[in-house]
């Protein structure tokens, strides 16, 4: 399916977190704002998806079970074939591939994606307890809530103290991460914390659940995210410039060795992102930036690892080598990425690798902008499986051609 | 006053009241598949090694080595109770010829734990009826 679709807009609202003065939107309100200026950028209106697809990622705050139909009744959209994202951070990827295969397949032409949360200022069981209910209840939560799991930074620090165990990877490596995040953010006007930081101040930030400090964990905001896949043939014929899907790869549920025991310092992405590079016809060498779902910079060195830009164990290394600025030789994360950017809540953090990545082949990121761009490599990364790091692991591959 | 509790309750279901109750009277039970012999921990619908739905909650050996651990210094998604607790040793427990669990680490400090140390389970109730393990090191 090498560039037979290809991404014609793409809109990212700004953040909030609710500070004073900041404006209250519900999860509607930031939908439409999304939707509004993908549709602005590739040239088209709302009628123009009646009959077409429509794709809803999950929302904590979602207000009904028919979350995507109650969306296309908001939006007054009559789409044809409606696309539900609940695949936590990979919801954004899912969709595209999704949507992708509808469109290869001829039952729709095009489809819009969005995706908002307002998980800040939600109703809480406890204070402390930012969840939704679903969260809460059921086998899952029984066996970690009670056992005293707290939450995503507790579960990743037992995935990365088991990687440092086996590999050596150094904290001010993980740092560099960070620091260079925020650098990024500096130069990205929708960055919620712009202000740059150093290694002095990432190590002197506190530890929340050793080894993971308060620089390594994404900060929670509402805003809304959207964009627009076409086929390539309509794609060419509303934009100058289309971002074509070349490759793309899915895991889901991996096991690297054992079910029962399994190896926890390897993701799904050892799976997905060559499948991606071979549909999509491309070496390491040939990918200009990558955008990984940063929601802790050890799972953006991981995903650096299993995508094989360097070797299972050597991604400590490869990090302290690198320049990951837009400018260096490893272009990572270059909006801010999560970390400095916010995470609208937990299923539509995810776009933010995607839309960034279509906006440098747009040439459109401005003072952040990778020169030259051609091809760029995004992932989706979403849900924490029990005792393991990453439920669903996609890897897409786009590219400035087809 | 506040409906919510101190510290998160799991509520209890058919499927998962063997693990409470044996827990109550300090045994350690997971479901262990007839078919293939697999131990399947969280509780599971069907083995997930082979499909098998008759998987019997089998008493399991109460040691175990940490294959990782953290520690809490902050309650973060969790109840508030666990604020009087911190810092909350937290680790992934392989049970001995059983399968890997969660688990929190009581009886040594912080600055002494170690991935591979060896622990043994210890149970505290949560209500009347049922319990919870913990482990300690061996």
């Amino acid at each position: 399916m090498r560039g037979k679709v290809a991404i014609v807009g793409y809109g990212r609202t700004p953040y909030s977190r609710l500070k004073p003065g900041q404006p209250v939107l519900n999860v509607d309100e930031y939908i439409a704002w999304a939707a509004e200026l993908a549709l602005e950028k590739a040239g088209m209106t709302k009628a123009d998806f009646d009959g077409q697809g429509l794709g809803v990622s999950h929302a904590e705050v979602a207000h009904t079970v028919n979350w995507s139909a109650a969306t296309a009744e908001n939006l007054g959209i009559s789409p044809r074939a409606l696309i539900r994202g609940d695949q936590g951070g990979s919801s954004a990827t899912s969709m595209l591939i999704r949507a992708a295969s509808l469109i290869n397949a001829g039952v729709i032409d095009r489809a819009l994606i969005v995706g908002a949360d307002t998980p800040l200022g939600m109703p809480s069981v406890a204070p402390g307890l930012p969840l939704s209910p679903e969260r809460t209840r059921g086998v899952y939560w029984d066996f970690q809530g009670p056992f005293g799991v707290m939450g995503a930074t507790a579960q990743f620090a037992l995935v990365l103290k088991r990687y440092m165990h086996e590999h050596e990877l150094s904290v001010e490596q993980l740092g560099k991460i960070a620091v260079s995040n925020r650098y990024h953010a500096s130069l990205h006007p929708g960055a919620i914390y712009r202000e740059r930081f150093d290694l002095n101040d990432y190590m002197a930030s506190p530890v929340l659940s050793d080894p993971i400090r308060l620089f390594d964990c994404v900060p929670i905001v509402n805003g809304g995210l959207a964009y627009i896949v076409t086929s390539a043939e309509t794609a060419k014929k509303v934009s100058d410039r289309p971002v074509y899907v070349r490759g793309f790869g899915e895991q889901n549920n991996h096991y690297p060795g054992s079910r029962v025991f399994p190896d926890l310092t390897e993701t799904g992405f050892s799976q997905s992102a060559p499948i991606a590079m071979e549909m999509a016809g491309v070496e390491h060498s040939d990918i200009d930036f990558f955008q990984p779902y940063d929601d802790y910079p050890f799972i953006s060195m991981m995903t650096i690892e299993d995508w094989g830009f360097c070797k299972k164990g050597h991604g400590g290394k490869f990090i302290e080598e690198r320049n990951l600025h837009f400018d260096g030789d490893f272009p990572l994360s270059t909006d801010g990425g999560q970390l400095s950017g916010g995470q609208p809540g937990g299923a539509n953090g995810g776009f933010m690798p995607l839309v960034e990545g279509v906006c440098q082949l747009m040439g459109e990121a401005g003072e952040r902008q990778v020169k030259d761009a051609e091809i760029g490599g995004v992932c989706g990364f979403g849900g924490i499986p029990y005792g393991r790091p990453g439920r669903s692991c996609i890897s897409v591959v786009l590219g400035a051609e087809a | 006053m506040s409906i919510v509790p101190n510290k998160p309750l799991p509520e209890i279901h058919e499927l998962t009241k063997p693990f409470w109750e044996g827990a109550k009277n300090g045994k350690l039970l997971m479901q262990k598949c007839s078919k293939c012999g697999t131990v399947n921990f969280q509780p599971k619908p069907w083995c997930i090694e082979c499909g098998s739905r008759d998987m019997p909650w089998t008493e399991m050996k109460q040691e175990g080595t940490v294959y990782s651990y953290t520690v809490s210094r902050t309650v973060a998604m969790n109840y508030p109770g666990w604020k009087e607790e911190l810092p909350v040793i937290l680790c992934l427990v392989d049970i001995d010829d059983g399968a890997r669990m969660y688990a929190q680490v009581k009886g040594v400090d912080p600055e002494d734990m170690k991935v591979g140390m060896r622990v043994t389970a210890i149970f505290e109730d949560i209500s009347e009826e049922y319990g919870i393990p913990k482990f300690k090191p061996l």
